[in-house]
């Protein structure tokens, strides 16, 4: 339109490709992946052994499932304009109740009682989720706040669920919750693929999704639309909380062990992140579900890396930061308005602001 | 809305014009004060039980001795909290202050190990915690990104960083540094006995400068402005600068908590990179009890300091009773759950 060459303009269309939320996401991804490959040679191998895949791939994907469980649920969150901070006290509570219940129960290996340990564990992020859901939409208070009581206390309800200590538990069908094999793929990975496609169909299948977003706009107007604000904003942080007892589930499975202390620690946090990475902006009204799936790996893959080029893992957190802050100002659309006014400065007048 | 008309109007600002309607105003100021009148009550009811339940026939619970311990254990909490008022009253939040208290303690034990003189390093310390917080100032002004998630990359890189200086407890024996942890003027007898150290001044001083700052100064009238709303539009027509003030906020809380990593460090003679892991919270948690909105422009920084004192008291109560400490965690939950419904309750009568 305004560029001195028209048609086929290569510059215009990278510069379509660039204001597309996931490029740079996918573009890391693809870096570090092939950054990894090449400094480890096996590291883009995938093997079977025994019918079940095996590689560094493979293991990152594993890693890549609790993460975007708790994402999928954040995003939600994020799309009616709230937050939910109390999701790695979630996990670490979930986790303290199933495996206390196993504990307790005379058999842990009994395929019953690691049912009822699951699901008890998935009730207790249901009431969470529906105590959030009550105290942001009955009570009206922030979601941030209104989660971060719970993210306190809720670390300190779980050292009283297991008392103190780290509950540990034998019990090979839990287990495998974390670390087994379904059809050769992980469990994890089969189950975060489950609830992403459930997730992702009843969101974009039904008009959930649309009232997520009209709720995350405007609440107000969205109200007076129809749309039962107050119930769509309880659901989605009943979600939350069930999608964040099942990430601590199967997280701790691996381990059986319930370390009230840390299970979780920061994890809601990496989860913003996630969702962020995923190109959904965190002051609602919309979200992106694909992008959750490169966040989630994107972040996997930089915990990975990291270990691969034999950095100290500590230094995680640096890399995490580096990613954000890039991802976060390359997608502002400061950045992005003031580049484009450079580019054709004479002629562009002042951005017109909307009133809100 | 009209509930954000008064707070901008200072405190510390003569009150207006006395109307014949002289009980509506006070009624008016009330509500205003009730979040603060609330943590008064809440320290009070505390500070009862304790000497309902603690006193012996040697030792009242109630004492100076009791007030000194507060301020010592949490003189690095109080700086923090104040600093994260500042951030809160201008609608903005700060995650970054917990990592940046591991990182300031962590190069403060590097620096002297290598030798370098004790009035470098605390203002090299101080001046970490500015750094921090110019950034995130920057990235909320300039990129226009949340509070939320431009503190939450610094907290990384904070958290990083300290892992990048070391992953071990490094312990600070600085004659000079150990001089300044352990210089206290000592008061009373016996049982009685209570002190005043370094940390409780530079915190004490610390807060009074904030109030003087948040209550006489432009710059704290733009913060409360800034919380009002409106993007800073009505500080702008007010001639102050919401850009600078924005970015200035940051620019306290990074600087207040380079001075309670010191504080912590004084405090714990070492350096260690999982210190604060949480502490954000406990700072947010503070101002919340304090009485300050999360949504910006109403508060006290003196609600803060009664905050800071009901936090250290919880602790202080579970432990006389023989709790385990991760009840603290559970109490803390409920204060805070009272509190938000509290200031729910103001807002609505406001309405």
């Amino acid at each position: 339109m305004s560029g001195p060459s028209k048609g086929a303009d290569p510059s215009a269309l990278l510069r379509r490709a660039t204001q597309h939320g996931l490029v740079w996401p996918v573009l890391a991804l693809v870096v570090l992946l092939l950054a990894c490959g090449l400094k480890s040679p096996g590291f883009l191998d995938v093997a079977t052994r025994d019918g079940n895949l095996y590689g560094q791939l493979v293991d990152l994907l594993r890693n890549s499932a609790t993460p975007l469980l708790l994402a999928l649920g954040m995003c939600l969150v994020i799309a009616t304009g709230g937050i939910d901070l109390s999701v790695g006290a979630v996990m670490a509570m979930s986790l303290a109740v199933s495996l206390t219940y196993l504990a307790g129960s005379g058999d842990p290996a009994a395929p019953a009682n690691v049912v009822v340990a699951v699901g008890l564990g998935l009730v207790l992020g249901l009431a969470v989720g529906a105590f959030n859901g009550f105290m942001v939409t009955s009570l009206g208070i922030q979601p941030f706040i209104a989660t971060m009581i719970l993210m306190v206390a809720g670390r300190g309800v779980a050292m009283l669920i297991t008392q103190g200590q780290i509950t540990t538990v034998t019990s090979a069908p839990f287990k495998s919750l974390g670390s087994g094999f379904l059809g050769g793929i992980p469990v994890p990975v089969v189950i975060a693929a489950v609830v992403f496609v459930l997730v992702a169909l009843v969101v974009r299948r039904t008009a959930l999704g649309m009232f997520l977003e009209s709720v995350g706009i405007n609440r107000e107007a969205s109200r007076l639309a129809g749309v039962k604000a107050r119930s769509t904003t309880w659901t989605v942080y009943v979600i939350a909380g069930l999608l964040a007892a099942l990430a601590g589930i199967v997280y701790g499975a691996p381990t059986m062990a319930a370390d009230a202390n840390n299970i979780g620690l920061l994890k809601e946090l990496d989860a913003i992140m996630v969702v962020v990475l995923g190109g959904t902006r965190l002051d609602g009204g919309r979200f992106h579900l694909g992008g959750l799936v490169v966040g989630a790996l994107l972040l996997s893959t930089l915990e990975r890396a990291v270990i691969v080029f034999e950095l100290p893992s500590q230094t995680t957190p640096l890399f995490k930061a580096v990613v954000l802050i890039a991802v976060c100002v390359a997608a502002s659309p400061a950045l992005r308005s003031r580049l484009r006014s450079r580019r054709t400065a004479p002629r562009r007048p002042a951005p017109v602001e909307v009133a809100a | 809305m009209s509930t954000r008309l008064s707070p901008l109007r200072a405190p510390g600002a003569p009150a207006t014009r006395r109307t014949p309607r002289g009980r509506a105003l006070l009624g008016r100021l009330d509500r205003r004060f009730l979040p603060v009148v609330g943590t008064l009550l809440t320290l009070v009811v505390m500070l009862g039980v304790g000497q309902q339940r603690y006193s012996t026939a040697r030792a009242d619970f109630l004492s100076m001795r009791l007030l000194s311990n507060l301020l010592l254990d949490n003189s690095y909490l109080l700086v923090l909290a104040v600093g994260m008022t500042f951030v809160v009253l201008a609608g903005g939040i700060d995650l970054s202050v917990g990592a940046v208290v591991a990182l300031v303690g962590l190069v403060t034990a590097k620096l002297f190990t290598a030798g370098v003189p004790l009035p470098v390093v605390l203002v090299v310390g101080v001046l970490i915690g500015t750094c921090c917080g110019s950034v995130i100032g920057v990235m909320v002004q300039v990129f226009d990104i949340q509070p939320f998630i431009a503190s939450l990359a610094v907290m990384f890189l904070a958290r990083g960083l300290a892992n990048v200086v070391s992953t071990n407890s490094l312990k600070i024996d600085d004659p000079g540094f150990s001089a300044l942890a352990s210089w206290s003027l000592k008061f009373g007898e016996g049982r009685e006995t209570w002190r005043i150290n370094a940390s409780m001044l530079i915190a004490l001083a610390v807060l009074l400068l904030a109030v003087y700052v948040l209550h006489y100064t432009r710059f704290g009238r733009s913060v409360y402005g800034l919380g009002a709303g409106d993007r800073g539009a009505a500080v702008e027509l007010m001639g102050l600068r919401p850009a600078r003030t924005r970015i200035g906020v940051y620019i306290v809380s990074g600087t207040c908590a380079g001075i309670a990593g010191l504080l912590f460090a004084l405090y714990t003679k070492s350096g260690f990179n999982l210190t604060g892991i949480g502490m954000e919270l406990d700072a947010i948690a503070a101002v919340v009890i304090g009485g300050t909105l999360l949504s910006g422009g109403v508060g006290f920084v003196l609600g803060t300091g009664a905050g800071v004192l009901v936090y250290g008291l919880i602790q202080v109560l579970i432990a006389r009773e023989g709790l385990d400490s991760w009840y603290t965690r559970v109490f803390i939950g409920v204060v805070l759950l009272a509190f938000v419904a509290l200031q729910k309750l103001v807002a609505i009568r406001r309405e």
